[in-house]
């Protein structure tokens, strides 16, 4: 008979071989979060505190090799920091030293880069009050809200074709878009793809995908498509599409994420494989929340159509574009009014629709 | 022998020790009761024998042979002739109570008549003949949320029925029911318990409980077995070192 090989492993070495591992873990993280925030202050108090803020430069100066310099120092000095065991980001990832030296640093450090962010956000962004009530300004406004109110009726059929044309894109694209947003959701969900290597890898790579995807702007998008198929609605409706199923595979994924645990661990314990425990207790808790998540992007697709349409996406955005060219101020608050019209009774429909499912 | 778990640990990823070196055998037809506090290691002891988690270190022999390491096929084949009925009763909310107790044959089912719900003229009447043991045929039709508490964990008890299990595993099945209740679904245990000679693992709070459906007890402490003996050994002195000195037996009938 041969003899069973024994895997036995101290326990408590495990637990104290997961802290150092952990804790070796956080300390790179720390160390890299560090320099970033070093770096950043560093950058922003040259670039805009001191040449923009305080010498008013109009052209900032551009050298790799001050940049090089700055980032030099961010590292010598974010190492030296983190070892310290008292930076900020010690204390975020839980490895700072409890004492008086942490928390004021913290403190302080905290406060700065809020102050630092919000005044280099304030010359960013060129705050100007006088800009605002500059009288010329107030002409112009009065101007377009005057035209807006007397809209030129003249156009109605046509915009009402344009209208229903971005409808129709965005129902499409939300429809095509319902398959593989499903598929992709139980492949990225994070519950159901953990217990092997292979598994998660594929999770893992298909949410960085996904993140890519989405935190390009549907507009993005149809600058893209309408380069790659043409300018009109057939762009605009891919753009949506992709756009759409990159973020709602999230949702759907979190809705995954999100149910209860108990219906799996029943149905597993029976014996049952994968694509059974996905079938039995996975699909029947999320059915509802993707319905109404669906309904609720249609009436998103639907302003992000019109958006789109001024890209050369087809539909009244398009439409408002041109006569917005033209300055034909009359025709663009026929057009204003429609959309606000459509969009606010999507989201009665899409609102009601989804109290009646739950 | 049916089960015999040796030297088992588990720790969780976030390094909770919840069991520490647990050591058991049971016998065919015994009536297993676990007891001990709140966190003491009840659930994942049973999670453990099952595999519904890994354990650390340690051994699982369930009918002689070594289950602790087994994947795939293997491990399923394992799971389908082990019943599981939880405190919850993990029941599918939105589909009928036929559908949830079918369900308990899915392990011997092809996958895809599973997804078409496609089941033969067999495997309902077998369900109907489980629904009939825990006494609520006539509710096949409805939708499972739609039960009471305690006609929910007999639909439990028939899903896992359906295994036709060497061994059951029950983890706290009347804690969310009322006494009465809980004696009710309790019978069934034991019928089965009896009538087909399942053995039967249970955790349970009330000793009262305890002392009439036992055939023996265990007790857990901070993952680790402080007791084990018949369940009228355990007096005012046993009762006060497994739930504590300021603990009080309360009496549930
Ligand atoms: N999934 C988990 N992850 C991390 N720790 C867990 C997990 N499940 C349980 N624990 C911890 O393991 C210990 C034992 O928990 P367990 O659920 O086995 O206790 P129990 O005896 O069943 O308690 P109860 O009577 O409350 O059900 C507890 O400290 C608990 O916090
Ligand atoms: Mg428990």
């Amino acid at each position: 008979m041969i003899a069973e090989p024994e895997v036995e492993i101290h326990p408590q070495k495990i637990i104290d071989r997961n802290k150092r591992k952990e804790d070796k873990f956080n300390f790179i993280k720390a160390i890299l979060l560090d320099i970033f925030l070093v770096f950043y202050s560093l950058i922003v108090l040259q670039r805009a505190i001191y040449f923009k803020f305080i010498l008013d430069l109009r052209e900032l100066p551009f050298s790799w090799n001050e940049i090089g310099i700055i980032y030099l120092i961010s590292v010598v000095t974010g190492i030296l920091w983190t070892s310290t065991k008292t930076s900020l980001s010690c204390k975020l990832f839980g490895i700072a030293k409890d004492n008086k030296i942490t928390k004021w640093t913290v403190e302080i450090f905290s406060w700065f880069l809020f102050n630092i962010t919000f005044i280099a956000g304030w010359i960013v962004t060129k705050f100007s009050i006088v800009d605002i009530f500059s009288s010329e300004g107030i002409q112009g406004a009065q101007r377009i809200f005057g035209a807006l109110f007397q809209p030129e009726m003249g156009i109605f059929d046509d915009a009402l074709f344009a209208i229903i044309e971005t409808i129709y894109i965005a129902l499409l694209a939300t429809l095509i878009s319902i398959p593989p947003t499903l598929l992709l959701s139980f492949f990225t969900a994070r519950n159901l793809m953990r217990d092997n290597k292979i598994a998660f890898t594929v999770y893992y790579v298909l949410r960085i995908i996904l993140n890519f995807i989405r935190s390009i702007e549907p507009l993005i998008w149809a600058i893209i498509f309408s380069v790659w198929v043409g300018i009109g609605p057939y762009a605009g409706m891919i753009a949506l599409l992709v756009h759409t199923i990159a973020s709602n595979a999230k949702l759907y994924s979190e809705a995954i994420e999100n149910i209860e645990e108990g219906p799996i661990e029943a149905i597993s314990a029976t014996g049952a494989n994968k694509i059974q425990i996905v079938w039995y207790a996975v699909v029947p808790q999320i059915l509802l929340p993707f319905l109404s998540f669906t309904i609720y992007r249609w009436d998103i697709n639907v302003r992000m159509a019109t958006i789109i349409g001024l890209v050369g996406g087809g539909g009244i955005g398009t439409m408002l574009m041109q006569y917005q060219g033209l300055a034909r101020w009359h025709e663009v608050g026929l057009i204003v009014l429609m959309i606000a019209f459509v969009v606010w009774v999507m989201d009665y429909i899409s609102a009601r629709i989804r109290e009646a499912i739950y | 022998m049916i089960l015999e778990v040796k030297n088992l640990h588990k720790i969780y990823n976030s390094g909770t020790h919840a069991l520490k070196g647990v050591s058991i055998s049971v016998e065919a037809g015994e009536f297993l009761v676990i007891i001990g506090l709140s966190g003491s290691g009840k659930s994942t002891l049973l999670r453990c024998i099952n595999r519904l988690i890994e354990p650390t270190s340690g051994k699982v022999k369930f009918l002689g042979k070594d289950i602790t390491h087994i994947k795939g096929e293997e491990l399923r084949k394992v799971k389908s002739q082990i019943g599981m009925v939880f405190q919850q009763f993990n029941l599918i909310k939105r589909r009928s109570v036929l559908t949830n107790v079918i369900t308990g044959k899915l392990g011997s089912l092809s996958t895809f008549n599973s997804i078409i719900e496609k089941f033969d003229k067999e495997v309902i009447n077998e369900a109907l003949n489980n629904l009939e043991t825990v006494g609520i045929s006539e509710k096949a039709k409805e939708r499972a949320d739609s039960l009471s508490g305690g006609q929910q964990q007999r639909v439990a008890i028939a899903r896992s029925l359906m295994q036709n299990p060497k061994l059951l595993l029950a983890d706290e099945p009347v804690a969310s029911l009322d006494p009465a209740t809980s004696n009710s679904v309790m019978h069934y245990f034991e019928k089965i318990n009896k009538d087909f000679g399942t053995t039967v693992i249970c955790n349970l709070h009330f000793l009262s409980l305890v002392r009439r459906y036992a055939t023996r007890v265990i007790a857990l402490k901070a993952g680790e077995i402080i007791y084990e003996g018949l369940p009228h050994e355990i007096d005012e002195t046993w009762f006060k070192t497994i739930y504590g000195e300021e603990a009080e037996e309360v009496e549930i009938r």
